[in-house]
């Protein structure tokens, strides 16, 4: 139970810190997030299912298609409305329907499945753990730790934490304003990529697959602070163990009107979130 | 001496550990200009903040017209009767001139959908006439964003009056203004007082506008007052000198 | 001058329907009449600067409410359908002061999420709503002893709702209040500092909006005669999104335009679900990137008003 929790956990971390970054950095919604997951869950169905390159070369290569994508996607159309919140949202949710409906032409309503690359489980005191979640989780944290490099230690990264901390000082960090854009967003969706591909082969794939991880990545940086990083990597922690054990004790309607409760709450007391900085 | 139509006392305003202003205490007495200066960070515009109604007050208090009006928000603060501008231009910039001080009035009058039940204290005044008494009156069809920045800042004061106040609050009226506009900015606040019984609390860094106009001067550093009189006193003031010493202001 | 001939071919428009005299025709039109109220209640929301996503949720409980005042109380269903609106605007007026004080992407969130529960609400609470099996057996719609059992019926009655409810929210845009919505929306610090409540003036807005939706609601539920928690989810949001920035924000007008042009597409791509969904989104961030104020900045500048 702990290890299903830690795992959606960790999901919702890598969704969320995309989500936080791209609000952070460029005052957007992405609504279309969970369809780069999507995609990500796509791409690894292609590669590693229809033409059996190996998973991880698989999961790699969807990601870095997804992250591309995601970079078209910022230049052709999220760089007009930097900042205008609503017209950024309007934008990215018609990013998003249009995606679901490529994927809906493309493969068809039906959910699709991957063969799992890895089989069996492992016991930890007591516990029964499959080898194919531990495999996922374990890249999954390999994921964040190099997202963290990144953050911590490139030029690029320190600018692009500056900016989400605050966006005057964007033009005293010397990167230009468009790099910056572009590559959030790219990062972004490569996350949001790498995390469904990595889920591919635990969940079903569909074209609607993304709108429950989106949402929760929504959730998640709400609780967590609009655009800060740390927060979401908490937020996403603590939904996906608060989840899986309340899924466990209740009924999956009450548990999500819980989670709504809970959201509302944090809303009201703390409208910036828990790790929020505070807006005059 | 007349009862004061805006007291403040002992007022304190922590942010965390930092103290932006502290057990500051004056009175603005009916028809006084008075002004609040300082070197920068000395606190002047959290002290007006927190009379605007933005923040509340750490301690002490804030009465207008023997009400306490501590902590009150800034629609609520308005409807007392007391207006303010801005430092930077603050207009509806896609509306005409006249439309900005329409809009002004029925703010105002109609300042929630229940407004009809309780009816608004004071009289608003008449559009023209206010238009006539900024200058405006040959621009009133023309749009508040095209028009110069002074011109825009003259409107912003043309906002504030539409209400009626009998306290106009202004966060550095001269900002941003060439040297005859200044002047030209200076007069019209002293209009205010004279033509229009407005009573003006201003903050303001320039200090001959300040020094010229005002009839009494409250000095802040580092969030504490270190006088309080007028012009004459404040400038010869050797605490008010020391504070200002090395920074780049001239007495005139 | 264009904007005569804009109102001159909708009232073509209006009056189509009898000329083609098909029932299909007829359901589009009914469709569309009923469609508008609520998608000026959404408007109203976006007037004043805030993208409100409990507004299918408003509307189901608009629909629930007047059937089932209807069905159980036996109330005429004219008073039904007023009393029914009333339950969605009481619901924003207790739901306004919290939610409203935030602006932007939490109020998006709380809304979305207000909205999911009431729909959960809709599934699991049987006995009253039916769950996902519906609500049978709304009775027709009827007035002193008519009873409406054609669907041209229906469409007069929404029609009648729909240009009172048009002519409420033009009123509104260009009284007063319309100029304080403004000024709040573009200025807030100084439109409080003149003495404007700002979030009261928000939550009667936002009461209004959820009212007229609660109408359209009503107006649904003795139309289709059958309710289920279906129409009153996620897709209704998309729906109104799209209603909204197709016709442009900038004025009234805008959204039944948005509402003539968009509600017709399912019904004539209702084959081919997935390409309804892309040409939405093109429509989206078409709009979006080339023509932010809508269909209607292409007919009148939006200055001069409509």
């Amino acid at each position: 139970m702990i290890v299903n929790g830690l795992l959606g956990g960790l999901i919702y971390v890598i969704m969320a810190l995309g989500f936080t970054l791209i609000f952070g950095i460029m005052r957007i919604v992405n609504f279309a997030h969970g369809e780069f997951y999507m995609l990500g869950a796509v791409g690894v169905l292609i590669l590693f299912g229809g033409f059996g390159v190996n998973y991880f070369v698989a999961v790699v290569a969807a990601g870095l298609l997804t992250g591309a994508l995601g970079m078209i996607a910022e230049r052709v159309l999220f760089r007009s409305v930097v900042g205008e919140e609503m017209p950024g949202m309007i934008m990215s949710l018609g990013l998003s329907i249009i995606l679901q409906s490529i994927v809906l032409l493309a493969l068809g309503p039906e959910e699709q499945t991957v063969a799992r690359p890895f089989s069996g489980i492992w016991r930890i005191a007591g516990a029964v753990v499959p080898w194919d979640r531990t495999v996922v989780s374990i890249s999954a944290i390999v994921v964040l730790v190099i997202f963290y490099i990144f953050l911590k230690f490139s030029r690029l990264g320190l600018a692009m934490q500056a900016v989400a901390q605050d966006p005057t000082t964007a033009s005293l960090m010397g990167v230009e304003s468009g790099t910056i854009y572009a590559s959030a967003y790219g990062i972004a969706c490569l996350l949001a990529g790498l995390g469904g591909a990595l889920m591919a082969p635990i969940y079903t794939i569909g074209p609607y697959m993304g709108q429950n991880p989106m949402l929760k990545a929504f959730v998640v940086v709400v609780i967590g602070g609009l655009g800060s990083i740390p927060g979401a990597m908490l937020g996403g922690l603590l939904l996906g163990l608060t989840e899986s054990v309340l899924s466990t004790l209740m009924d999956s309607t009450t548990a999500l009107i819980a989670s709504f409760g809970v959201v509302l709450l944090v809303v009201l007391i703390r409208p910036n979130g828990l790790l929020g900085r505070t807006v005059r | 001496m007349t009862a004061p139509l805006l007291l403040v006392e002992g007022l304190t305003r922590r942010f965390g550990g930092l103290i932006a202003a502290s057990d500051v205490s004056f009175a603005v007495a009916p028809g006084e200009i008075f002004g609040i200066i300082g070197p920068n960070g000395a606190g002047k515009t959290t002290l007006f903040n927190v009379i605007a109604g933005h923040y509340r007050p750490t301690s002490g208090r804030v009465a207008f017209e023997g009400t306490d009006i501590s902590g009150h928000a800034s629609d609520e603060v308005g409807r007392r009767g007391i207006a303010r501008t801005f430092q930077a231009v603050h207009v509806f910039k896609n509306e005409t001139v006249r439309a900005n001080l329409h809009r002004a009035a029925i703010l105002a009058r109609r300042h929630n959908p229940l407004a009809w039940l309780s009816r608004h204290p004071h009289a608003t005044p008449d559009l023209e006439g206010t238009a006539a008494f900024l200058g405006l009156d040959k621009l009133l069809d023309n749009v508040a964003g095209s028009l110069a920045y002074g011109l825009q800042k003259t409107v912003g004061v043309g906002l504030a009056m539409m209400v009626g106040p009998k306290l106009m609050l202004m966060d550095e009226p001269a900002a941003g203004l060439n040297p005859s506009e200044k002047i030209a900015a200076a007069a019209l606040i002293r209009r205010l007082r004279d033509e229009r019984g407005i009573s003006v609390l201003l903050v303001e860094h320039d200090m001959p506008l300040v020094m010229g106009i005002c009839d009494r001067i409250l000095v802040l550093n580092q969030g504490i007052p270190i006088a309080l009189g007028t012009p004459a006193e404040v400038k010869s003031n050797q605490a008010v000198i020391d504070a200002y010493l090395g920074e780049d202001y001239e007495f005139a | 001058m264009k904007l005569r001939v804009v109102y001159g071919l909708i009232l073509l428009l209006a009056i189509l329907p009898w000329f083609i005299g098909s029932r299909y025709i007829f359901h589009i039109a009914t469709m569309i009449v009923i469609m508008i109220p609520l998608v000026l209640g959404m408007h109203l929301m976006v007037r004043i600067g805030q993208l409100s996503l409990a507004h299918p949720a408003f509307w189901g409980v608009g629909a629930y409410a007047s059937a089932l005042l209807t069905m159980r109380l036996g109330m005429p269903p004219l008073l039904s359908i007023l009393v029914g609106a009333l339950i969605p605007s009481l619901m924003a007026l207790v739901l306004g002061p919290i939610f409203l004080r935030i602006k932007g992407v939490f109020f998006v969130l709380l809304t979305f999420a207000f909205g999911e529960i009431v729909d959960l609400v809709f599934q699991e609470w049987t006995d009253l709503f039916g769950g996902n099996s519906g609500l049978y057996g709304i009775p027709k719609f009827s007035i002193l002893g008519l009873r409406l059992t054609q669907i041209p019926h229906y469409y007069v009655l929404g029609l009648i709702a729909a240009v009172l409810i048009y002519l409420l929210m033009r009123a509104i845009e260009r009284s007063d209040i319309g100029a304080i919505l403004e000024s709040l929306n573009e200025d807030e610090m100084l439109s409080r500092s003149m003495g404007a409540n700002a979030l009261a003036w928000r939550v009667a807005a936002f009461v209004v909006s959820a009212f007229v939706a609660g109408i359209s609601g009503g107006i649904y539920a003795f139309y289709i005669g059958f309710l289920s928690p279906d129409p009153f989810g996620f897709q209704t949001i998309v729906d109104l999104i799209v209603m909204v920035t197709v016709g442009g924000a900038g004025t009234v007008l805008g959204p039944v335009l948005g509402a003539i042009v968009t509600v017709p597409l399912p019904e004539l791509l209702r084959d081919a679900r997935e390409y309804q969904l892309m040409i939405y989104g093109v429509c989206l961030i078409g709009f979006m990137k080339f023509a932010k104020q809508g269909l209607i900045s292409f007919i009148v500048d939006k200055r001069s008003g409509a």
